[in-house]
């Protein structure tokens, strides 16, 4: 009658302990496939990919999936197997910081160099010489 | 003679304005030696009653920082329209900017000032460091900041 609850607790921390270890990726690392593979076998599948990074052992991929959800989902390095998955919160700063500075750059890189553009904002004429001692 | 006084009318007429809006006008901003990384610093306009009239020069080319800026971040709404073409490096510590730029005639002796807003990376945000009335007699005559700018001195040509 006692044993019930012993075997309950152990089964139960087993368990926790498998669910622990499924959140981390442990594929050798001989095996990794590169960042490549991964990123064009989700673009088949409809992906946007935005970044892949690695965290924790696993490839951590952030982007849209192929329903469109923005999200952020973790890969085995060696199988390609998706680990984890998670929606990304719509304010989460750091992802619209991140679109913001893409934005930066590709604004830099259609209109030129800042240097060389002209303000347009009515106050300016002309663009200012700037110095800085 | 009717003709040549109408001819000199035109002629002065199509001058004038060109003659009275530009103005060179040299913002200097001298930076206190702080601790800390390059400042973002940004010049802009406002009327007597601090409301925002237009921006003059951004230093710092991150945008996403840009509301740190917050003064100016309120009266520009961050709008890229109102600093695009008017944006380069952060300033750091100890150093001196120096923007040369042309300014409408009717902005000087009206009752604008020139503001400045600093920010440091985590450090305070200095809303309003200096706050200069854009005057004639003004021009040369260093003011001060309160945070990160030691002094702002204009020079009208």
């Amino acid at each position: 009658m006692k044993t019930k609850p012993l075997v309950l607790s152990l089964s139960l921390l087993l368990l926790s302990g498998t669910a622990l270890a499924s959140d981390d990726c442990d594929d050798p690392v001989a095996n990794w496939q590169p960042r490549e593979n991964l990123r064009e076998k989700l673009e088949a599948e409809g992906w946007t990919v935005r970044r892949i990074k690695v965290d924790d052992g696993c490839y951590e991929v952030k982007g849209r999936d192929s329903n469109g959800v923005r999200a952020e989902a973790e890969f085995a390095p060696a199988s390609l197997k998706m680990m984890k998955w998670e929606r990304e919160e719509d304010d989460d700063d750091d992802e619209y910081e991140d679109e913001r500075d893409d934005r930066d750059r590709l604004m830099n890189e259609q209109q030129g160099d800042a240097k060389t553009r002209m303000p347009s904002n009515g106050i300016v004429k002309g663009r200012p010489s700037v110095t800085v001692e | 003679m009717k003709k040549t006084l109408f001819a000199l009318g035109l002629a002065i007429a199509v001058a004038m304005p060109a003659f009275a809006q530009a103005r060179e006008v040299t913002f200097t901003t001298e930076l206190q030696n702080y601790r800390g990384d390059g400042a973002y610093v940004v010049l802009y306009l406002t009327d007597a009653s601090g409301t925002y009239q237009g921006t003059l020069w951004v230093a710092g080319e991150k945008s996403k920082y840009y509301k740190h800026l917050s003064g100016w971040a309120r009266g520009s709404r961050l709008d890229p329209a109102e600093y695009d073409g008017l944006t380069g490096a952060s300033i750091t510590s100890g150093r001196t900017l120096k923007i040369t730029l042309n300014l409408d005639d009717s902005l000087i002796d009206s009752g604008h000032e020139v503001r400045v807003d600093s920010a440091v990376e985590d450090m305070r945000d200095i809303r309003a460091d200096v706050v200069a009335p854009l005057t004639t007699e003004g021009s040369g005559k260093p003011v001060s900041g309160r945070g990160y700018v030691r002094s702002l001195t204009y020079d009208l040509q």
